[in-house]
C-alpha cells in the first residue's frame, strides 16, 4: 500500500488540485459545522436510484452521485470516462480505471485534519488511532527480519528470580510488577527517558526497564537481580540487609524510588503532594477521599489523599489495633461526657497513622464487630461512615466548636492498578502476630460501590452525585486480579510466594527460581496478602 | 399485501427521517464514535483484523480484491457483535429519539 495514489489520481490532482477532495471531505465526511450536516442530511444519496445507506460514492470531477452496491457509480465512471470517487462513508478515494481504492499522502493528511475538526466541533475525543511504523521503525524491522510468534503456550514474560538471601519479599514484588499489563507495555516499547543525568547508572527506572528485558529475553535460567536489589538498598536504607522484610513495605519503597527517579536526580518524594505525571503516578495512584461530617452543623469537610495501596483492617473491629488502645480505653471511658477533656484524649486516638489509612485505629463506636471473611467484607468496613465518638471530637471549621462527627472514607479516582494489602502483622508493643484467617477475594472486582460517587449521604449532596454518576462510565470501576502474593509461615520465619496471571486464564506460581503452572482456583484459595487488580477497560485478550 | 408494502415505504421513510435528525445534530457522528470505542474494547476490532488477514492469506495478497474482503467479512462482523453493545447503541437511539420528539 504505497501513499502515492496512483497515475489517474496524479492527474486529476495535476488539473483541479485538492479542492473537489476537500469540498466534499467537509460536506459530506467529516462535517465541522451545522451547516454542512444539513446538506449531508439531505443531498447524500444516489442519484440514480435514490439509495440513502452506505457506500454512495461522490465523483472527483462533477457532480454526481452514486451507490456502489448497484455499480451506479462504475456506470458513471464507464460512461462519463471520471475514473476518481470518493466513498462518502469512510472518505476513501476509489478509482475505477484501477479497480481499487487508492491512498494518497496528501489527501490523508487533509482527512485527518477534518475528521479532528469535526470531532471537536461535536466535543467527541478521538484518542485511538492505529499506529503506523515511521521511516525509522521500518528501516529497523527491514534490518532485523527474525520474528518471534506469540502462541497460546508461549512463556515469554516469565522467569524465575534467584533467591539471594531471604530476598523472596523482593522476588515476589518483581514478579508483580513485571506482570503488570500496562507497566509491561510502558516499558518495552521505551516509554521511559532517563531523567537522572547526573549518574545515570543509579536510575532504578532504568534497571526496572532492563529487568522487563531479561524476563521478555525468551532465556530461561533463573535471573539474578543483584543491581536492582543494590538500588533498591541505596535508595531505601531502611530495608538494607539480608533479613526478611516486609513485601508490603518493600512494594511502597519501590514505588517510591521509582517515582522520584522517573523525575531525576531530585526527584521529590511521594509525601510531597507534587502533582507529577510520571508511569507510576497514572498506573498506582488512586485518590482516597475523607468527609468528616459535623453533628452539629452537617458542614462536611473533605480531603483527598493520594494513594498507591488501600491497607485493610482484619480480624474484629475496634479490638484488633494496637495495644495503646486498650491502655487508652480507660482514659476514654472516664472523659465520656466530660466536655473539659475531649482534646486532651483526643490526639491519641484520632491520631490516623497515615501509611495504614485504616478507619478502625480507635474508634470506639464501630457498629459491627464481625471478622471479615472477604475482600468485599474488609472494603465496605473501610468505607462505611464511622461515628466518631464523643471523645474524639473534631473542631468543625463551620460552626466553630468541637462537635461530634462522622468520617467516612471513599475512592475519588480509582487507579488503574489497585493493590489491596491485607493487614496480617500485629505490631503492637510487645507481641507480633499473624492473623492467617482465610479472606477470600474474587477474580474480578468491581470497585464502584465503594466510590465517592457512590456514598450514600444523607447530609444533601445528592447534586454531586448524580452529577458524577451521569459522567462516570458504568464499567470504569471493574477489575481482574493478576497477581496475588501470599506470605507462609509465622512472622519470625516465613516464606513469601506469589501467583501470577500470565495471558489470559493462565496462571503460574512463582517461588523464587521455581515457575509452576497453578489453577485459578488455587489462587483464590489461598491465604492472600497483597492482591493487584488491574482494570479492565485497557486489558483485553 | 398492500399494507404490508405500505408498511414498508413507511418504515423506509421512518428510517430515513431519523437517520436526516441524527446526521443534522451531529448524533450520528457521536453514535459512531461510541460504537467504535465498545467494539475496540470487546476485542471485536482485533478479532476482525485477525479474519481479514486470514482471508488475505487464502486467497493470496496479489488477488484479493476490497470486494472479496467486503463480501466474506460483512457477515462475520455483524454476527461477532456482542449482544450488550447493542442494547447499548439502542438506549442511546431511544433517548434521541425522546428528546426530540419533546422539542
Amino acid at each position: 500500500m504505497s501513499l502515492h495514489g496512483c497515475e489517474h489520481l496524479t492527474s486529476l490532482k495535476a488539473a483541479y488540485g485538492i479542492q473537489p477532495f476537500y469540498i466534499i471531505h467537509s460536506y459530506f465526511i467529516a462535517c465541522s459545522s451545522i451547516e454542512a450536516r444539513r446538506v449531508k442530511a439531505k443531498s447524500c444519496f444516489c442519484h440514480t436510484c435514490r439509495y440513502r445507506g452506505l457506500r454512495v460514492h461522490a465523483c472527483l470531477s462533477c457532480v454526481y452521485f452514486g451507490c456502489y452496491n448497484e455499480q451506479h457509480i462504475h456506470n458513471h465512471a464507464k460512461t462519463k470516462k471520471h475514473n476518481l470517487s470518493v466513498d462518502l462513508s469512510y472518505g476513501t478515494v476509489y478509482c475505477y480505471a484501477c479497480g481499487t481504492f487508492v491512498y494518497d499522502e496528501e489527501l490523508e493528511n487533509v482527512a485527518r485534519k477534518q475528521q479532528r475538526a469535526a470531532a471537536a466541533t461535536l466535543g467527541i475525543k478521538r484518542d485511538f488511532a492505529p499506529w503506523e511504523p515511521g521511516q525509522d521503525e521500518i528501516e529497523l524491522l527491514r534490518r532485523n527480519p527474525k520474528r518471534r510468534k506469540v502462541s497460546e503456550n508461549s512463556h515469554i514474560g516469565l522467569r524465575g528470580l534467584i533467591n539471594l538471601g531471604n530476598t523472596c519479599f523482593m522476588n515476589c514484588i518483581l514478579q508483580s510488577l513485571t506482570h503488570t499489563p500496562i507497566l509491561r507495555d510502558y516499558f518495552l516499547s521505551d516509554q521511559h527517558h532517563c531523567h537522572m543525568t547526573a549518574n545515570p547508572q543509579q536510575c532504578l527506572v532504568c534497571e526496572m526497564g532492563r529487568l522487563f528485558q531479561e524476563f521478555y529475553s525468551g532465556v530461561r535460567t533463573p535471573y539474578i537481580p543483584y543491581k536492582l536489589l543494590h538500588l533498591v538498598w541505596t535508595n531505601a536504607r531502611h530495608l538494607a540487609g539480608y533479613e526478611q522484610q516486609d513485601a508490603h513495605e518493600f512494594l511502597i519503597a519501590a514505588l517510591d524510588v521509582l517515582h522520584r527517579h522517573c523525575q531525576g536526580t531530585n526527584g521529590l518524594s511521594y509525601s510531597s503532594s507534587h502533582h507529577c505525571n510520571c508511569i507510576i503516578d497514572q498506573i498506582f495512584t488512586g485518590g482516597l477521599q475523607s468527609d468528616v461530617t459535623c453533628k452539629q452543623c452537617n458542614n462536611v469537610s473533605t480531603t483527598i489523599d493520594p494513594i498507591w495501596d488501600i491497607s485493610l483492617d482484619l480480624g474484629p473491629g475496634p479490638g484488633s489495633t494496637t495495644a495503646a488502645i486498650a491502655a487508652g480505653s480507660n482514659l476514654v471511658l472516664s472523659a465520656v461526657g466530660d466536655p473539659a477533656l475531649p482534646m486532651a484524649v483526643g490526639p491519641a486516638l484520632v491520631d490516623l497513622p497515615t501509611a495504614s489509612l485504616s478507619p478502625a485505629s480507635g474508634f470506639t463506636n464501630s457498629p459491627s464487630n464481625y471478622e471479615p471473611t472477604s475482600l468485599l467484607d474488609c472494603l465496605k468496613r473501610f468505607t462505611r461512615p464511622e461515628h466518631l465518638g464523643n471523645s474524639a471530637k473534631i473542631k468543625c471549621s463551620n460552626c466553630s466548636s468541637y462537635q461530634e462527627s462522622t468520617k467516612q472514607l471513599t475512592m475519588k479516582k480509582s487507579p488503574i492498578v489497585a493493590c489491596f494489602h491485607l493487614k496480617r502483622f500485629e505490631h503492637s508493643t510487645g507481641y507480633h502476630k499473624k492473623i492467617s484467617t482465610y479472606v477470600s477475594f474474587p477474580e474480578e472486582l468491581d470497585m464502584t460501590p465503594f466510590m465517592s460517587s457512590s456514598r450514600n449521604n444523607s447530609n444533601g449532596y445528592t447534586n454531586q452525585i448524580v452529577r458524577e454518576s451521569a459522567t462516570g462510565l458504568s464499567c470504569d470501576n471493574k477489575y481482574s486480579l493478576f497477581a496475588v502474593v501470599n506470605h507462609s509461615g509465622t512472622i519470625e520465619s516465613g516464606h513469601y510466594t506469589c501467583y501470577i496471571r500470565s495471558h489470559k486464564e493462565q496462571w503460574f506460581k512463582c517461588e523464587d527460581h521455581v515457575i509452576t503452572r497453578a489453577t485459578a482456583g488455587e489462587v483464590l484459595s489461598s491465604e492472600g496478602y497483597l492482591l493487584f487488580y488491574h482494570k479492565q477497560l485497557l486489558e483485553y485478550a | 399485501m398492500a399494507d404490508l408494502q405500505e408498511r414498508k415505504i413507511k418504515d423506509a421513510q421512518m428510517r430515513a427521517t431519523i437517520n436526516q435528525k441524527l446526521v443534522e445534530t451531529g448524533e450520528r457522528e457521536r453514535l459512531k464514535e461510541l460504537l467504535r470505542t465498545r467494539l475496540i474494547e470487546c476485542g471485536w476490532r482485533d478479532q476482525l483484523k485477525a479474519q481479514c488477514k486470514e482471508i488475505v492469506q487464502s486467497k493470496g495478497l496479489e488477488h484479493i480484491t476490497v470486494d472479496d474482503l467486503v463480501a466474506e467479512i460483512t457477515p462475520k462482523g455483524r454476527a461477532l457483535v456482542p449482544d450488550n453493545v447493542k442494547k447499548e447503541l439502542l438506549q442511546r437511539i431511544r433517548t434521541f429519539l425522546a428528546q426530540q420528539s419533546s422539542m
